[in-house]
């Protein structure tokens, strides 16, 4: 059963890799603002109209 | 650090697109064929390449990775530029992703019916697809890691965290489970590096992972993307889908075993996979929550938008498979449940409703957008909905039921103790009608997946406009360095380190992973050996791997799990000690037909030959199909120039064959031929056919001998017949 | 004729819009906004939410400061010679559409490269190139738009805020190891003593063992902390229990692994480390939009203009103002010092200070207080103390400020916990002695059992999730609560002191009565149209109480400055303002504020203004009366003592003419008296008292003005809530006591295996979190109803 090791150091190290990656994450500020970011993201920003001077519609 | 433009890159979007439909439908089609191969086993009758067992793995393949896969493709590459507001890293890795990932799904979908396959599930690709396969990946993870380096938005949004998990654990999964050596480098031939037991542990540690890292991360990643947006209101607690995030990562790696249990597979491993996969419920259930309480409020929006009623419903139907999941892993239940199409129903489920229509939800939001037009028909659309989910319900309820009434059959007693339908195929007729309304569920979805391909189509061809990038503009990321300001310390590392932390952690787990394997490959498996229990002669061998080209392993398991009810059926309950030289294993996981782990010695040779040539005559009812193609014709003559290499690739997996094993290989496996042969004669409706034959048939006539149906019978009459039941106790009893 | 609602404010438009493009808007302001928008292609901001904008205010010369070297280095945050990053805080984000254009600044100044907006803080994070812009136009133009930046004395030193995020990572240690030392030890649990087992267990025991450090040494570092101070000051807080129960199941499992014993405790001990931690995390509800510390600062601008000697005029930080210095005050702007009104009409608002809405007029030469507020024109006074000897800023001296209200205070988890520890110690001490004699072998094994099974976690949860819950439940009712331990506090209370003016009075709107010789319709025509030519506040109440009338063009309107205004129409002529004015003879004094009208010099009557006091306040009093006492303090006179005691139950005590520092030594004396008190107030005369009651809660008529610093601020909308709040924090206890005895039972049950000396690491691992997770579903469910109870 030896491939138990495998399985094991496998996965050990996938979680304590990603266990790294969210201790940086916090500590990065990522989830400081844990709201802003979800309503960022519906901003569609493509539209980069040329500027014009007062358009009178 | 004035204002940057640049595109986002929507040609890419598209192109995925386009090949997330036509693998849909393809996918779905031979899903479809096989659904009828259940009620009419012989409609593509002595065609090998149209074969049930060869199809089977063509239809996950197409669907898992072809359909599901390039949605996935198409989703990422749209979220994330507009997410991190830079255009992908590299139009070319973009486009060797593309073409790389379809060569291999057409790759796929020739070699797979010529009967080139690992029989591992979802992994099925022999070696140089995998090979193959793990390139690509790891151009769209360059890809996409290179896009969060140059990045113009520094908080990485939710869905982008679920990209970077299926990239990372996906990769590796998928590495371990295709380590396998292949017989000739010429070749596409190769044996799994792993035995029974241990090859089954890794293939299911795979199999759950893949199913939760490229059906399900991935999806939620585009659930946190799409719903959002097509809804137009942010989603319902961004924090709760950090939370979703980071609980699933650290609990789901573990669930595998669950799909073993009862197996000869180690208790403790069974008992962890049950416990993991019971709190998976928790992070799963949260997403699910999340998702729907983020169109709370926006019910108006759903019953007129058939964008998000297709979501609402992937994101329900994600909930009861991801409910269904941990049930199905409790013990009891499973002893119930597994190997019947109970499984098929909850893996449906979740293919059906979760991808499927979050896939179609994402196609109908895109199109429009991309060549910037509106949907031909909001109409077709909602009746592709209707459509769909009736095709849905038609197909899983009666698959639950199918499962839950053959299950129950399986394990009645008489009062006499014996079994009540001795006959597995009285089971078998008794769900008929099931697998009718199945066929008529899923050809409802697939038409509803052609209504998608018209309104797609005519959306296009109507909109003048072609898809072109779109002009976008951002202030680059600035960095402020750490020296100069107090807690501004997070720019710095934001600039890097999430991607560097990705790459190391993947090179971490390689080099981690790979010092692990060399102990495993050398040091022989410490499973208590049996010591009646011998390699397969040179003749099972070739018959062992006739069984795997087939794919008899789509329907017949190979594990007679320790319940009264399968010991009375076939026989003593299946042990670890007796798979040490399976590579790869052939557990199987659906029971269509009886388990053969028993069958060696349970009919004659005769039997055996009559059953492949024409099921139907030695059990009527039957619904398997024939296999004239190992008895008749050309292709009948069994190849036996790799048979030395074979059981020399196998030597180098720990498998004791001598010297003059291989030396004799051949000859052994004649006499072994003749025995068969002389065996079959006992018939003599055989006998005068294949004398007639014989003298029709010229100098090129094949005799019985060395055709690829006696290769079979040897390995099917071997079959768990290596210890007897006096021993076993006395084995076992050491343990 | 029904009114619009402003395109970009959303506010009544009134009888006379502004008209652009089609769209109608209240005023200037609100269209030049829109044209700006509309200009840049920015238009999108109306359609992410109906009418988002607020009306720019007028802001002359208000920046100026903002041009100074010194001042920019406080504000921003980073400083080179090519990018200035400066977070200002914006009340007015509120919506979607807020965080959309305030994140595309750069269409507006091409020289701010970026802007990050946390809805959250309210604030806005802006990059920009000093070589091309700088600070002020930056706050320029936000104001311009709209999104006035508020800029105070707090900024004062910048860089300051720094988030302290160990305790998430603690969780996170403790989650992590939690989740893998459950995997690893679940083979165990069902004592399958397999082949296999056998090959790997130690391995999976050491993976356990080194999992298991970080938590005990890092995640839980701070209950060892707290327990060693706790022994230091000579009382077992709950700690005690606590890290005795760690650090026993550590080293118990670490020698039972070592001598290949068992399998330890491991799973226990993180488990026990991560629900501990999640209680205390779940407890912690911050609102990143208030803050409960306010004091002066929040509200006094950072700089002044000063007038030299020459006339030429300059900014300075208030700090540096000296007595005797020359000062300009613009219009909105506050007065941060005490002086003397050299020049200008002073029309000063004490919202701030009083909250009496009614500005006050003030004549050159007459005392000005700090906090007042300028609302007409510009004047110009001369400093007679610095800011901290300011009548109002002294008032931070006073030590109550300094002092923190939670010591002193034993909180109900650490009052049982000390009879427990006991208990407990004595337990294990007699089990122990019991087994030495039967069988000394395990007399050990008993011992630690004991200690590591009475580990009271569940205690220590109970009432971290109850209050944190009944925090949350609160917030979503706009009580926001500073922290747990108030709502502990506030349900010992049995003295609530309520402030009048702005408290217990909306300073919204007042009511007048008329008294005298009823006004013939077209005299009340005319009345109405000359107030509405007038901006005294007075003129403007008047005018909104009476009733509607078409809008008239009168002959002549004059104001008399300080007396009041002469308007004819037609053959009306009409007189309205102070007594002398409109000519009445026999003055009866009254303290009330009134207004007087003449029509044709002949007398017709005077409006009196009466406070027009909060809906359901005498009803609140009256459920209040029940189980407290209750007081008035009135900074005012006595002038509505007569209404309140109409109003009010009569037990009441009412007290009025109160500094600041009588309130303060008022509710000082109380205590002394043995009373909890609980102070009600607003201004920020009622600091003090907020910050030497037990409870201090500030009423706010919107949470994004400013409030005193207090425990917790309450919506003035949700006044009349206050006694079922109280009532509701009362309850909270119960559960925490009703959940202390469930635990009891959990404990018991586990002293049984314990003192037997048959405790399983798998009964450990069932038990602890089981009742863990069953004190926690309980207290949430029992809150929910409280809360629910409450909407």
């Amino acid at each position: 059963m030896s491939v138990i090791y495998i399985v094991l150091t496998v996965s050990v190290i996938v979680g304590v890799a990603f266990f790294i990656v969210f201790l940086l994450a916090v500590k990065s500020g990522q989830y400081d603002d844990s709201y802003t970011p979800s309503v960022r993201m519906l901003f569609e920003d493509e539209i980069v109209k040329p500027k014009k001077s007062t358009k009178t519609d | 650090m004035e204002m940057q433009q640049f595109y986002y890159d929507n040609k890419i979007v598209k192109k995925f697109l386009y090949a997330t439909i036509v693998f849909g439908v393809v996918g779905m089609l031979v899903g479809l064929i096989l659904a009828f191969m259940f009620l009419f086993p012989n409609m593509t009758d002595g065609i090998s390449w149209l074969s049930f067992g060869r199809l089977r793995p063509l239809h996950t393949n197409a669907v898992i990775f072809a359909f599901v896969g390039n949605a996935i493709f198409a989703g990422v590459y749209y979220s994330l530029q507009r997410l991190l507001k830079a255009r992908m890293f590299s139009d070319l890795l973009s486009n060797i992703n593309f073409w790389g990932w379809q060569l291999i799904i057409v790759g796929a979908a020739i070699t797979l019916p010529l009967g080139y396959t690992t029989s591992k599930e979802y992994a099925e690709l022999e070696w140089p697809f995998d090979i193959a396969i793990a390139l690509v990946w790891v151009v769209f993870g360059v890809n996409m890691i290179g896009t969060i380096l140059k990045r113009r938005q520094r908080h990485l949004y939710v869905a982008i965290w679920f990209y970077i998990a299926t990239f990372v654990t996906v990769a590796v999964l998928h590495i371990f489970n295709s380590l396998e050596l292949p017989v000739s480098l010429t070749g596409m031939k190769s044996y799994s590096v792993y035995a029974g037991v241990q090859d089954a542990l890794v293939q299911w540690w795979y199999g759950h992972n893949a199913v939760a890292f490229f059906l399900t991360t991935p999806f939620l990643g585009l659930m946190y993307y799409f719903v959002p947006k097509a809804a137009n209101r942010p989603v319902y607690s961004y924090r709760l889908s950090i939370v979703h995030f980071w609980s699933l990562i650290f609990i789901y790696i573990w669930a595998g075993p669950h799909h073993l249990l009862y197996t000869a597979l180690p208790e403790w491993a069974q008992h962890l996979g049950v416990a993991f996969s019971v709190m998976l419920i928790a992070p799963s259930w949260g997403g699910m929550i999340n998702g729907l309480l983020t169109l709370r409020g926006a019910w108006d929006k759903v019953r007129t938008d058939p964008v998000l009623k297709f979501m609402v419903v992937a994101i329900t139907g994600y909930g009861m498979a991801t409910f269904e999941g941990p049930m199905l892993s409790l013990k009891n239940v499973n002893a119930i449940a597994h190997f019947t199409d109970w499984i098929i129903a909850h893996v449906h489920v979740g293919a059906l409703a979760w991808n499927g229509f979050l896939a179609f939800g994402m196609i109908y939001w895109l199109i429009p957008r991309l060549f910037k037009t509106k949907l031909h028909s909001v109409g077709l659309a909602n009746l592709h909905f209707w459509v769909g989910t009736l095709g849905i319900i038609l197909y899983a309820l009666p698959m639950y039921v199918a499962g839950f009434t053959q299950a129950s059959m399986w394990k009645q007693f008489n009062p006499d103790g014996s079994i009540v339908y001795g006959n597995f195929l009285e089971t078998v007729t008794e769900i008929m009608p099931m697998y009718w309304m199945r066929a008529i569920g899923g050809t409802l979805y697939i038409t509803g997946m052609l209504i998608l391909v018209y309104n797609v189509i005519v959306t296009i061809v109507k909109s003048d406009s072609k898809v072109t990038d779109e002009l976008a503009e951002a202030p680059a990321l600035k960095r402020v360095s750490k020296r100069r300001v107090a807690g501004e310390g997070w720019h710095t590392w934001l600039e890097r380190k999430p991607v560097l932390l990705t790459i190391y952690a993947t090179i971490a787990i390689l080099i981690g992973g790979i010092v692990q394997i060399i102990p495993t490959i050398v040091v022989e498996s410490n499973i208590p050996t049996i010591s009646s229990v011998q390699p397969y002669t040179p003749l099972e061998l070739e018959g062992r791997d006739i069984y795997i080209r087939e794919g008899c392993v789509g329907c017949h398991s190979q594990m007679v799990r320790p319940f009264r009810s399968e010991v009375e059926r076939y026989g003593e309950y299946s042990k670890a000690g007796e798979y040490v030289y399976d590579h790869p294993f052939l557990w199987g996981s659906k029971r269509t037909g009886p388990d053969l782990h028993r069958v060696g010695g349970k009919y004659n040779d005769n039997w055996h030959f009559n059953h492949m040539y024409d099921p139907q005559t030695t059990s009527s009812g039957s619904i398997m199909p024939a296999y004239k193609w190992l008895i008749v014709g050309e292709g009948a003559k069994l190849d036996k120039s790799m048979t030395e290499k074979k059981m020399e690739t196998m030597v180098s997996l720990g498998v004791p064959y001598t010297e003059e094993d291989i030396a004799n290989a051949q000859a052994s496996m004649l006499e072994q031929g003749t025995q068969i042969e002389k065996n079959l004669y006992s018939d003599p409706d055989f006998a005068k056919s294949y004398e007639a034959d014989k003298a029709a048939g010229g100098e090129d006539f094949v005799e019985m001998r060395n055709r690829e149906i006696v290769a079979l019978i040897a390995y099917l009459q071997r079959l768990g017949t290596d210890i007897k039941v006096k021993e076993i106790i006395n084995e076992t009893a050491q343990n | 004729m029904e009114n619009k609602s402003c395109f970009h404010c959303g506010d009544d438009c009134g009888n006379h819009p502004i008209t652009f493009q089609e769209k109608s808007f209240c005023c200037n302001g609100c269209k030049t906004v829109f044209e700006i928008f509309n200009k840049n292609d920015l238009t999108c901001y109306y359609d992410l939410q109906k009418s988002p904008g607020a009306i720019p205010k007028e802001i002359e010369g208000k920046y100026d400061f903002l041009s100074q070297g010194n001042i920019i280095e406080k504000l921003t945050e980073f400083r080179s010679d090519d990018l200035e990053i400066a977070t200002l805080y914006i009340p007015h984000i509120h919506c979607s559409s807020c965080i959309w254009i305030l994140e595309n600044l750069n269409k507006l100044n091409p020289h701010i490269s970026d802007s990050q907006v946390n809805f959250g803080k309210k604030t806005v994070r802006v990059s920009y190139n000093p070589k091309a812009t700088d600070l002020k136009s930056v706050v320029t133009l936000l104001s311009g738009i709209g999104y006035e930046p508020y800029i105070s004395l707090d900024d004062f030193k910048a860089g300051k805020q720094h988030i302290n995020r160990t305790l998430i990572y603690k969780l996170g240690v403790a989650g992590f190891a939690f989740g893998n030392i459950m995997f690893l030890s679940f083979p165990e649990y069902f004592e399958i003593n397999e082949y296999w087992l056998e090959q790997y267990k130690h391995m999976f025991r050491w993976l356990m063992f080194a999992l298991s450090i970080p938590v005990v040494f890092y995640a839980a570092q701070d209950y060892f902390i707290s327990a060693y101070k706790g022994l230091k000051a000579k009382l077992l807080n709950i700690d005690v229990p606590i890290a005795l129960g760690i650090s026993v199941l550590f080293i118990r499992s670490t020698i039972e692994i070592s001598f290949d014993i068992g399998s330890g405790f491991f799973d226990s001990l993180s488990g026990l480390v991560f629900f501990l931690l999640a209680g205390k995390f779940f407890q912690q509800k911050t609102y990143d939009f208030l803050s409960f510390e306010r004091d002066y600062k929040s509200y006094f601008p950072i700089a002044i203009t000063k007038i030299e000697k020459d006339g030429s005029e300059n900014a300075i930080q208030v700090y540096d103002i000296k007595k005797g210095d020359r000062l300009l005050i613009r219009n909105e702007e506050l007065i941060p010092v005490d002086g003397i009104l050299i020049n200008g009409r002073g029309k000063i608002d004490y919202s701030f200070v009083t909250g009496e809405s009614q500005p006050v007029t003030k004549q050159s030469g007459d005392k000005l207080f700090a906090g007042g507020k300028q609302t007409s024109g510009i004047i110009e006074l001369e400093a007679i103390k610095s800011v901290e000897q300011s009548y109002l800023t002294q008032l931070w001296s006073n030590d109550v400020f300094s002092k923190n209200k939670e010591d002193g205070f034993t909180n109900i988890t650490n009052n049982i916990s000390k009879h427990f520890t006991i208990a407990i110690i004595t337990i294990a001490v007699i089990a122990t002695t019991y087994w030495l004699f039967t069988d000394a072998s395990k007399a050990m094994n008993v011992f630690t059992a004991v200690l590591i099974i009475a580990c009271p976690c569940a205690i220590a949860l109970s009432a971290p999730f109850t209050f944190g819950n009944l925090l949350r439940i609160f917030g979503k009712l706009k009580f926001y609560v500073k922290n747990a331990s108030v709502i502990e506090q506030l349900a010992h209370i049995n003295t609530v002191i309520f402030d009048k003016t702005g408290t217990i009075t909306s300073n919204q709107q007042s009511n007048a009565e008329y008294e005298g010789i009823s006004l013939s319709d077209s005299e009340s025509l005319v009345l109405k149209n000359s107030l509405r030519g007038s901006n005294h506040p007075l003129s403007r109440t008047l005018y909104n109480i009476l009733d509607e009338h078409n809008i008239i063009t009168l002959d002549c309107f004059e104001e008399h400055i300080g007396k009041g205004i002469e308007a004819k129409h037609d053959d009306i002529n009409l007189k309205v303002g102070s007594a002398s004015f409109v000519g009445n003879v026999e003055q009866t004094s009254t303290l009330n504020t009134t207004v007087h009208v003449s029509s044709n010099n002949v007398y017709k009557g005077k409006f009196t203004f009466y406070n027009s006091y909060r809906k359901g306040v005498s009803k609140l009093f009256n459920q209040l009366k029940k189980h407290f006492d209750l007081v008035i303090l009135s900074g005012d006179n006595e002038g509505e003592r007569e209404n309140l005691k109409k109003l009010l139950p009569a037990k009441t005590k009412l007290i009025f003419d109160q500094k600041p520092d009588d309130k303060l030594e008022f509710i000082r004396y109380h205590q002394s008296e043995g009373a909890k008190v609980l102070m009600i107030g607003d201004g920020l005369n009622d600091a003090g008292a907020l910050a030497q009651s037990n409870v201090g809660i500030a009423i706010s008529e919107d949470v994004n003005v400013f409030s005193p610093a207090c425990d917790a601020i309450l919506d003035a909308s949700k006044f009349k809530q206050l006694y079922r709040y109280i009532m509701a924090s009362k309850s909270a206890i119960n559960i925490i006591k009703w959940s202390f005895v469930l635990s009891f039972v959990y404990n018991v049950i586990g002293l049984y295996f314990a003192v037997t000396g048959q405790l399983a690491p798998v009964v450990a691992a069932i038990l602890m979190p089981l009742s863990s997770i069953s004190i926690v579903i309980f207290t949430t469910v029992c809150t929910n109803i409280i809360g629910r109870k409450l909407k």
